[in-house]
């Protein structure tokens, strides 16, 4: 999977998540893995663009790839999590620094991202049933 | 995290706006609200923004608070007013149009960001849902 566009500035982590079960092989956990990940970016994004006006708001950024990466590298059937973090870029006058164009195209990006790892898990579930269906 | 939790969150932030919208258009469609000059004016309400739990759990947007304008508005002669006082002025409401206007756009396209983030995360969790049925 590629990398998103790695923010140049970020605060300690203000929130870990991800669930610590280990699935059945290591496409499944990266699958796992990646579709809470996604979903916790999607909901961030969200976050930041309803707060586009709050003053002194600083915009969420969830991390996973790098984690993810390495995981499924090692070969690991437990779930790879994701980290939280709060962006330092440059802030505008009222102490908010987020971008509008950034967050609405990290929104559409993460939300077709789900799609996809939907589609992926989709497709392992009908491997499955196909083989279920094959009769001798 | 709660099912469907961008749509809640996207929502927060539509409603965020809309107040604004109304602050807005109430505050443009009193600016000649003229009152005598032995009451206070017409205060325009500007809408401030707040983070719900500061990106912690539920996360979201609320009105934190309404600021208001000034009371003292400004003093206008016109001395054919019936609320003229005896010596022919009345107050008028402290609000500019430009920054009205400005305001209007801002919170117009705030609106349709929020709106838009509705749709996309519809599109995602329509997914979601159909998942193992087309096979």
């Amino acid at each position: 999977m590629p990398t998103s566009p790695v923010p140049s500035a970020l605060s300690g982590i203000t929130a870990v998540g991800g669930s610590p079960a280990s699935s059945p092989s290591v496409t499944g956990a990266s699958l796992r893995s990646a579709i809470t990940a996604l979903s916790a970016r999607s909901k961030a994004t969200a976050d930041n663009i309803a707060n586009i006006a709050t003053p002194g708001f600083l915009a969420n950024r969830v991390q996973f790839e790098d984690a993810l990466a390495q995981a499924a590298a090692s070969g690991s059937r437990g779930s790879a999590g994701f980290e939280m973090l709060r962006s330092l870029e440059p802030t505008r006058i009222d102490g908010n620094n987020v971008n509008l164009d950034r967050e609405t195209l990290t929104s559409i990006d993460t939300g077709l991202r789900y799609q996809l790892m939907l589609r992926a898990v989709d497709d392992r579930f009908s491997l499955l049933r196909a083989s279920m269906r094959t009769s001798g | 995290m709660s099912m469907f939790s961008v749509l809640g969150v996207a929502s927060s932030g539509v409603t965020v706006y809309r107040k604004w919208l109304d602050a807005v258009s109430d505050n443009i469609s009193n600016m000649n609200t003229v009152r005598a000059t032995s009451q206070d004016a017409f205060q325009a309400r500007y809408v401030i923004a707040q983070a719900v739990d500061y990106g912690q759990g539920t996360g979201g947007a609320q009105v934190g608070g309404i600021a208001l304008g000034s009371a003292e508005g400004r003093m206008v002669y016109s001395p054919d007013h019936p609320l003229a006082d005896g010596e022919g002025y009345v107050r008028m409401p402290d609000i500019d149009l430009s920054s009205q206007m400005t305001q209007l756009i801002m919170a117009q396209r705030g609106y349709q960001a929020n709106l838009s983030v509705v749709d996309r995360a519809r599109d995602a969790y329509t997914a979601a849902v159909n998942l193992g049925r087309n096979s």
